[in-house]
């Protein structure tokens, strides 16, 4: 009887002691991510990289979820539909994700959508402002980024009623996502009264902005400049506006309004020419939430305690935050998750809170902060 | 020497079965054999991609490699190609075969318009100006929105359409399979007609062109028109490989089309050995493959890539095909045990 | 002043300033090209190291290290990129053009220099990162105003540069020994190596000197310039068409073109938009190559039959 007893007690500590072991085996949440990596568009994959990476040490370090771990595998997509459309495919071999991040070029997003809806994969988009993208009938794409229409709308609207700007030069690169906002900016402007003086647009190779800075001097009383660029560019554009004395901060009186490109550095790069800048920005590490102050503090510990995240990093940050969620409410494959992603309502994130509609898109707009640069180029929160 | 007119008897000779054919019938079971060795979508895709880059680098190959030209601008040709036929289909909802011809055609002849260029240029003269070609049609298909839209680029485009042929079952290429079997395909016919162009007279003529124009000149050949029937010619096969780009991909836009892109055309006709019919296709399959395969290496990859390059240009002047004939020569001296 | 007028001129003013910024990097093409034939595509990142070299320089350490005032920083980083520039037209010389000479070829050399190119930009890529890199020059920050017409004190110093750096070379060319066997070899290779002048070294030497320039450039251009390893890149196409339409190999055409191009640019701007610039420029090197093929101003060269 004893004999009976302890051998089957030992059978079951044998049971109990193997099964955590195998099951730790299977808990592991697959998220494929696509970025570009190389080439000039290295500038978002690196940030998006930091954002994850950062993300995943905190989720992995605290014992996953659910305990779930969370494995994630890059690939280098570039901006480019081909390279996008081949990274998909790899990743899906050799993954088999449960959830694929991407991308962060508008091109590359479009032509990935359909082979993961065909592939029934959910995919969780942070980068792409193309109104495309949740318009074509996806059931399984999702994207946290708010559409050109969703921040133009906003923003134009501001300007027009708030600010009373009556007059406008547009300035966009010459992307999908740089005319998608000067297209969408200019038809609730002038559906609010106001009038475009000029569209300007301009390559991303171009890197002295005087002679577009000229030509906008002499086309009269200009009230605000909507820029629609990346860091980079938009410096020297503003640099370029001041000289020319458009800008308040060069002596003028427009003010440049823009989108929401324009990572935190940016008044420290542009000096006093970024006065008076009233942008949309949909991360504000000045925001007094926890888990934006949270956020800050882990992302100086590990990146350097004078960096300070962009939205590029909190959208991928929160992507993976959004994942866990996801796992922490049942989801284990491919199908679960896509239907917890889709009931997902009023889940806070760094950026804002997220709630999906219908068609995949986060709706909520809590996620565009307004913001303007003050004399002493520090934050003042508008919205 | 030949002078200009193709003679019936060179006619003939571009459809003739050639001496190699075993060659080629090993070539056409590789072709139908592939997609099941490589059988993931991913590896397919690949395959789709190397076979319209051998028929691009092909099509550089006889420009520069046979007659001696340097042609920089072979991406535009690629990209008229590429926005003739979609354009035609999307727009105006051509059928997609006669949309193709016409995009061939097109690039056909604007490579002849190059061609007119060409003919008052030599060497660097020529590289720049095709350079600008390159640069220009780029330039087109950015600002032309009305027709190309630009930027924004053209979206949800549809594979070849299929082939009805009465009596047998219709021909889809909408699985990358069959789409590989159709651009495969295609890519091996232009390989034996081209093949058999260089073999007849035709062929050495345009040699003595590259050779030393001038001499043939006084030979009573004319340069000029024979530049420019291989820009004709070359131009339309890129614009052939680009007929297929868009459906593969499903989505079109310009920057698919930089001057990026002619270069690493012109690294595939260079690394697989520049001149001779089987260098390009290695070339193409070994540039088109090689990023692929380094893609575990993450960041490191373009810079591996461009090591490889500048490594092989350096060392190996005549691309792989010279690397292969010195094995060869190497193995055969070892195997018959011959001493210096 | 009327407005118009002051406009014209002000934008000829920016045409003036871009045009020198263009002829800085052009100016190393064409030299390369008239003494060997050959086009080095690795030229437009030597200008982005030139860069980086300059911004380290002033930001790391001038400043930091021997604590000096930003000008003299400045000034001290357009040195150090040009040396930075010569260094990297040493080692293409010894790699490239220099072992394939012999050979006789002229495409190798091409391709080359496109793989270089390639490894150069992703070597920067890795060390520096894509994220640009903010490089104001000490000199942009004051806005020196006549009437309605504005400039900075950095416009100056480019123009001065250039204007430097073209006398300097024409000094070299058309007094010394050495310049004046370079012009020899440059107009007749076979020639000028049967009456002993050694080919050799004096083509290493051009490509330094080209090299260099392009260093310099660098350092001018940064503070124009967005600062990533894909900085040179944004230049070096129309620096090939500067280079055409001027005349390859031809010193005055290549001044005289890159001016030009950066006036046609600045008013391009102004009445037709920017986003076209690059086909207004390219349709011009077209029309130069089917009016007058052998750029603005010819350079008598006879084809060796």
């Amino acid at each position: 009887m004893r004999r009976k007893v302890l051998s089957s007690i030992a059978a079951a500590a044998t049971v109990l002691a193997v099964a955590p072991l195998s099951n730790a085996q299977d808990k592991v949440i697959r998220v494929g991510v696509l970025m570009p990596i190389s080439g000039p568009a290295s500038y978002f994959g690196v940030q998006g990289k930091q954002g994850i990476d950062l993300a995943l040490e905190q989720i992995n370090k605290a014992g996953g979820v659910n305990g779930y771990r969370i494995q994630v595998q890059y690939e280098d997509s570039a901006c480019s539909p081909l390279q996008a459309t081949n990274t998909v495919k790899r990743v899906l071999e050799q993954l088999k994700p449960h959830i694929v991040v991407g991308e962060e070029c508008s091109d590359a997003s479009l032509a990935i959508a359909p082979i993961l809806e065909q592939a029934k994969v959910p995919m969780l988009n942070a980068g792409s402002a193309t109104l495309k993208l949740t318009e074509s009938g996806y059931k399984y794409v999702f994207r946290i980024f708010p559409t050109a229409d969703q921040q133009n709308q906003v923003l134009a609207k501001y300007t027009a009623e708030t600010m009373n700007a009556k007059t406008a030069v547009l300035l966009y690169e010459k992307t999908n996502a740089g005319v998608d906002n000067a297209d969408t900016f200019e038809k609730v402007f002038k559906a609010a009264g106001g009038k475009v003086l000029a569209r300007i647009d301009y390559g991303r190779d171009v890197n002295d902005f005087t002679p577009i800075a000229t030509r906008i001097a002499s086309l009269g009383k200009v009230d605000i400049l909507p820029t629609f660029g990346l860091e980079g560019q938009t410096v020297r554009l503003a640099q370029a506006l001041a000289q020319a004395k458009i800008l308040r901060g060069g002596g003028g009186n427009a003010v440049q309004v823009g989108s929401i490109w324009l990572p935190w550095g940016f008044e420290k790069k542009a000096g006093q020419a970024s006065e008076g800048y009233v942008r949309i920005v949909q991360f504000d590490p000045t925001e007094k939430r926890k888990i934006v102050q949270d956020f800050n503090t882990a992302f100086r510990a590990k990146y350097g305690a004078d960096e300070t995240p962009t939205h590029i990093n909190a959208h991928a940050y929160d992507t993976i935050l959004l994942v866990a969620e996801a796992v922490r409410r049942g989801a284990t494959d491919t199908e679960t998750m896509r239907d917890r992603l889709s009931k997902m309502k009023d889940v806070e994130v760094t950026t804002g809170k997220v709630t999906f509609d219908a068609k995949g898109q986060n709706e909520d707009l809590s996620v565009i902060h307004i913001v303007e640069t003050l004399k002493d180029l520090s934050w003042k929160t508008l919205r | 020497m030949a002078s200009a007119p193709l003679r019936p008897a060179d006619r003939a000779s571009l459809l003739q079965v050639p001496r190699q054919w075993p060659a080629y019938l090993v070539a056409l079971v590789a072709i139908a054999l592939l997609p099941y060795v490589l059988s993931t979508p991913y590896w397919r895709g690949i395959l789709v991609v190397c076979a319209m880059n051998v028929m691009l680098a092909l099509s550089l190959n006889l420009i520069l490699g046979y007659t001696g030209q340097l042609n920089l601008g072979q991406s535009g040709f690629f990209a008229i190609g590429a926005y003739v036929t979609t354009v035609l289909v999307k727009s105006y909802s051509w059928n997609f075969w006669a949309a193709a011809l016409i995009a061939v055609i097109c690039a056909g002849l604007v490579g002849l318009l190059l061609a007119a260029f060409a003919v008052r240029l030599r060497g660097h003269y020529l590289g720049i100006a095709s350079l600008g070609f390159a640069v220009i049609a780029y330039q087109i298909l950015l600002n032309w929105e009305s027709v190309t839209e630009g930027v924004r680029g053209i979206y949800g485009i549809m594979p070849p359409s299929p082939i009805r042929i009465p009596g047998l079952p219709e021909i889809t290429f909408s699985n990358p399979v069959a789409l590989f079997w159709l651009v495969g395909g295609i890519a091996f016919v232009v390989y034996v007609v081209v093949a058999n162009l260089l073999r007849s007279p035709v062929g050495e003529t345009l040699r003595a062109i590259r050779e030393d124009e001038v001499s043939a000149a006084s030979l009573g050949i004319n340069p000029a028109r024979w530049k420019a029937f291989a820009f004709g010619i070359g131009s339309a096969i890129a614009g052939l490989a680009g007929c297929f780009y868009p459906g593969f991909v499903g989505t079109l836009v310009p920057d698919a089309f930089g001057i990026v892109e002619s270069f690493t055309m012109m690294a595939m006709v260079i690394v697989g050995g520049m001149g001779t019919m089987i260098g390009p296709v290695i070339g193409a399959i070994v540039l088109t493959c090689l990023p692929e395969l380094l893609r575990d290496f993450g960041e490191l990859r373009l810079m591996v890539y461009g090591l490889a390059l500048t490594l092989v240009v350096l060392f190996m002047p005549g691309g792989m095909v010279q690397a292969g004939q010195m094995l060869r020569a190497r193995f055969s001296r070892a195997s018959s045990g011959a001493s210096r | 002043m009327s407005d118009t007028l002051s406009l014209i001129l002000q934008q000829s003013i920016n045409g003036v300033y871009l045009g020198c910024l263009y002829v800085m990097v052009a100016l190393g093409l064409t030299l390369i090209y008239g003494v060997m034939n050959q086009i080095n595509f690795a030229h437009a990142d030597f200008v982005t190291v030139g860069a980086f070299t300059a911004f380290f320089v002033v930001t790391r350490f001038a400043t930091k290290v021997l604590g000096l005032p930003d000008t003299v920083a400045y000034l001290m980083s357009i040195v150090l990129a040009l040396a930075s520039g010569a260094l990297m037209g040493l080692l293409i010389n010894a790699t490239v053009f220099g072992p394939l000479r012999e050979r006789g070829d002229e495409l190798r050399p091409l391709i080359a220099t496109i793989g270089v190119s390639v490894l150069l930009e992703n070597g920067q890529l890795a060390l520096f990162g894509p994220i640009p890199y903010q490089f104001d020059s000490p000199f942009g920050k004051e806005t020196i105003r006549i009437g309605k017409i504005f400039f900075t004190q950095q416009s100056v110093l480019v123009v001065v540069c250039a204007a430097l750096a073209i006398g300097a070379l024409y000094w070299f060319m058309k007094f010394t020994t050495t310049g004046k066997a370079l012009r020899a070899v440059s107009q007749d290779r076979e020639t000028a190596g049967l009456m002993g002048i050694n080919q050799g070294f004096l083509i290493g030497l051009t490509i330094v000197i080209a090299s260099a320039l392009a260093g310099a450039a660098g350092a001018l251009i940064g503070p124009v310039l967005v600062l990533t390893p894909f900085a040179g890149a944004s230049v070096v196409v129309k620096a090939f068409a500067i280079v055409i339409i001027g005349g390859f190999g031809n010193m005055e055409g290549t001044i005289l073109a890159g001016i030009l191009v950066g006036i046609i640019e600045a008013f391009t701007v102004q009445y037709l938009g920017s986003g076209v610039i690059d086909l207004v420029v390219f349709v011009l090197l077209l029309l130069m190559l089917v009016v007058k093929p052998t750029g603005l101003i010819a350079e008598r060269r006879e084809e060796n039959v």
